[in-house]
C-alpha cells in the first residue's frame, strides 16, 4: 500500500487468449517492483470520458524482460465482461494506459504469514477470473519450498484462463467445469469438499478468490473444518484508494466500524471477518 | 479545493500528489455520532458519470478531531468541514464538537445529500428548514459557515437566498442529481439504496447553468462544483461567476486533477494577460442575443 504510484505506463502487449480472456503487459519497472501477492491495480484508459472510472484488475504476475533484470512488467489477466474492459481489449503495444499501483493487502501481509506458513498444505481455490489473483501467491509459496494444490472451476474449459501459468509453481491441479468440458463435471466446491473430507486430519490453509457465491460456499465448507481460510474480495470500485467508500462490504467484529474497504482493507481478509450473510456485493 | 466526499480525509491522497498544492480540502461529511453508510452496492457507472449511494459514512465529529484533523493541520492547504445532520440540533451539535478543533477554516453545511432517508436534503428542499438550520448553524459556528445547495429543487436561487439571508458566508454548489440505474436482467435497481446521487462530467451543464443563476441572485461568493474534469471545466464556472471551484469525481480516477487545473488556469490567464479576478463573473452576451 505505502509503495503505490499513478504511472502512465505504456502497452508492451495484449495477448488474446481463450474464451474472451487477454493478458495486458504494461512496462512500469517502479510499481512491477513494488507489488505483492494478491494487490491489484487501478486501470485507466485515458481520454475517455464515456468509460470514467478507472477498473480495478487484480496483479497477475510481474515479469523480467531478459533473465537477470528485476521484474519491469506487470501483467493483468481479464475477461471481456463489460465496457471498460472491451476497450482494454483494443488496446495495441505502444498505447499508454494509466496505472495506480500496487494497491490493497494482498495475501502475504504480516497478519497473515504466521498461520500461513503453520499449515501442512496450502489450498488455491478460483472460480473464473478469480484466478488473475492466484498466480503471484502460488510464486511465492513455491520459492518458499511450498507447492499449493490448486482447485479451478469455471463454467466451462475456456473460462480456465492461465492455468498453464501454474504448471512449474503448483502440486497439481484439480479442474472443474459446470458443462463438464474439462476435469469434475459441477463446482469447484465439488471436488473441494471431497479433499478436505479425504485429509480431515491435514491443517490447510486456504487461498480463494472468485465470485461472492464461490467464496460464500467454499468458506462454508472450510469453516466446517476449522481451516485458516484467506480470501481476495472483489467488488465494483470508484476509486481504489480508500475515499469513496464505494467498494465496503460488511464484516463481523470491531475495528473500522460494521463495514470494511475491499480496496484498502482488502482485497485479501480473513474469510471469518467478512459477513457472508450480509447483502453480496454486485456482479462485477 | 476537493470536493466533499471525494478525497477522503486528505491523507489517502498525500502518496500521489502534493497536498500543499491544493487551495483547500472539504472532507467526507462528518456527523455528530458516527454512521456506517448504505449496505452495497454503493456505486454505479454511467455515461461520462456515476451514481453513489454511500450513505454518509464517516467516523463522527469526535473522532475527526483526534484521528484525522491533526494529520491536515500539518497541511498549508486549508481545511473545509462539511458537516450534517438529522435535525437542526444535530447540525448544531455537530458543529459544537468540531469548534474545539484548532485548524479548521470553515464549514460546509450539507443540507443536499439525496442519500438518506431523513437527512440533509428535507433541509435543502425547504426554505423554512433551510433558513433554521443555516441560522442555528451559523449562531454556533466558530468558523465560516458555507451552505451546500442541492439541485433538486424547482428553484435554487430561492434556496440561495433564504440562505444567505440567514448568515451563510458563503454557497457551494451543486451537491448530486437524484437518479438511479436499472439492471434489465435481474430487474433489480443497480443501487441497494434504489435512487443515488449522479455526479461526474455529465451533470455540468446543468451545474454550470445553476451557478450562474445562483451569483446573479446572491451577493456572497459562490463555489461552484459539478462535473469540473479540467482548466476549461473550472473556467467557465468562474466566468459564469463563481469565486471558486470544487472537484469531486474527477479524484477518483485522475487524482491530481485540482492541481492540474491551478496550473491551467494559471497558464490561461497569462496567455490571455488577464488577472483571475477580472474573469470571475465576466460572461458577454450571446452574439446576436439578449442574455
Amino acid at each position: 500500500m505505502t509503495k503505490m504510484q499513478d504511472e502512465i505506463t505504456p502497452v508492451v502487449g495484449n495477448r488474446s487468449l481463450t474464451g474472451g480472456h487477454y493478458l495486458l503487459s504494461l512496462y512500469s519497472p517502479r510499481q512491477a517492483r513494488a507489488t505483492r501477492p494478491g494487490q491489484f491495480a487501478m486501470v485507466r484508459l485515458p481520454g475517455r470520458s464515456d468509460v470514467l472510472l478507472r477498473r480495478p484488475m487484480s496483479i497477475y504476475e510481474v515479469a523480467q524482460r531478459s533473465k537477470h533484470s528485476k521484474p519491469e512488467i506487470i501483467r493483468l489477466l481479464y475477461k471481456i465482461v463489460g465496457r471498460g474492459t472491451r476497450m482494454m481489449a483494443e488496446l495495441k503495444p505502444a498505447d499508454r494506459v494509466g496505472l495506480i499501483a500496487p494497491l490493497g493487502h494482498g495475501f502475504f501481509e504480516e497478519e497473515y504469514l504466521a498461520r500461513a506458513l503453520e499449515a501442512d498444505e496450502v489450498l488455491l481455490v478460483a472460480g473464473g477470473i478469480g484466478i488473475a489473483a492466484l498466480l503471484m501467491p502460488a510464486r511465492e509459496l513455491a520459492g518458499r519450498g511450498i507447492r499449493a494444490t490448486l482447485f479451478f472451476g469455471g463454467r466451462t474449459k475456456n473460462d480456465l484462463a492461465g492455468l498453464a501459468d501454474f504448471r512449474r509453481s503448483i502440486r497439481t491441479a484439480v479442474l472443474s467445469t459446470e458443462d463438464g468440458s474439462r476435469g469434475h463435471r459441477g463446482y469447484v466446491t465439488e471436488p473441494l469438499a471431497d479433499y478436505l473430507h479425504h485429509h480431515s486430519k491435514k491443517r490447510f490453509l486456504l487461498m480463494v478468490c472468485g465470485p461472492w457465491p464461490m467464496l460464500a460456499a467454499s468458506v462454508a465448507l472450510v469453516q466446517r473444518y476449522g481451516h485458516p481460510c484467506l480470501v481476495s474480495m472483489e467488488n465494483r470500485m470508484g476509486c481504489g484508494l480508500g475515499v469513496c467508500l464505494g467498494c465496503s462490504i460488511r464484516v463481523d467484529g470491531t475495528g473500522h466500524g460494521a463495514y470494511e474497504r475491499v480496496c484498502t482493507e482488502g482485497p485479501v481478509f480473513w474469510a471469518e471477518k467478512v459477513a457472508w450473510n450480509a447483502e453480496a456485493p454486485p456482479k462485477v | 479545493m476537493t470536493a466533499s466526499g471525494t478525497f477522503g480525509y486528505g491523507r489517502e491522497f498525500a502518496r500521489l500528489i502534493d497536498l500543499n498544492r491544493l487551495g483547500g480540502i472539504v472532507v467526507k461529511g462528518i456527523s455528530a455520532d458516527p454512521m456506517e453508510g448504505n449496505p452495497p452496492p454503493r456505486i454505479y457507472e454511467t455515461e461520462a458519470g456515476m451514481l453513489n449511494a454511500i450513505g454518509l459514512q464517516n467516523v463522527g465529529a469526535k473522532k475527526f478531531l483526534t484521528e484525522k484533523l491533526p494529520f491536515l493541520r500539518t497541511l498549508e492547504t486549508r481545511c473545509v468541514v462539511n458537516v450534517f445532520g438529522y435535525s437542526t440540533e444535530d447540525y448544531v451539535r455537530c458543529i459544537e464538537i468540531l469548534n474545539a478543533g484548532d485548524g479548521i477554516d470553515a464549514y460546509e453545511l450539507n443540507i443536499s445529500c439525496p442519500n438518506t432517508r431523513c437527512g440533509g436534503m428535507v433541509y435543502g428542499n425547504d426554505p423554512k428548514l433551510t433558513e433554521e438550520v443555516v441560522r442555528a448553524s451559523k449562531r454556533a459556528a466558530r468558523f465560516p459557515l458555507f451552505v451546500k445547495l442541492s439541485p433538486n429543487v424547482t428553484d435554487i436561487t430561492e434556496l440561495a437566498r433564504v440562505a444567505e439571508g440567514s448568515g451563510a458566508d458563503a454557497l457551494s454548489l451543486v451537491n448530486t442529481f437524484v437518479g438511479m440505474a436499472v439492471d434489465i436482467e435481474t430487474r433489480t435497481p443497480r443501487l441497494s439504496n434504489l435512487t443515488g446521487g449522479l455526479s461526474g462530467p455529465a451533470i455540468k451543464p446543468v451545474a454550470l447553468r445553476m451557478v450562474y443563476q445562483v451569483a446573479q441572485a446572491v451577493k456572497i461568493p459562490v463555489i461552484g462544483m459539478g462535473g469540473i474534469a479540467s482548466a476549461e471545466d473550472a473556467l467557465e464556472f468562474l466566468i459564469a461567476g463563481a469565486q471558486a471551484v470544487q472537484v469531486g469525481t474527477a479524484n477518483f480516477y485522475a487524482p491530481a486533477t485540482a492541481i492540474d487545473i491551478v496550473e491551467g488556469i494559471r497558464g490561461f490567464c497569462r496567455r490571455k494577460q488577464i488577472h483571475l479576478t477580472d474573469l470571475i463573473g465576466s460572461l458577454k452576451a450571446a452574439a446576436g442575443s439578449a442574455v
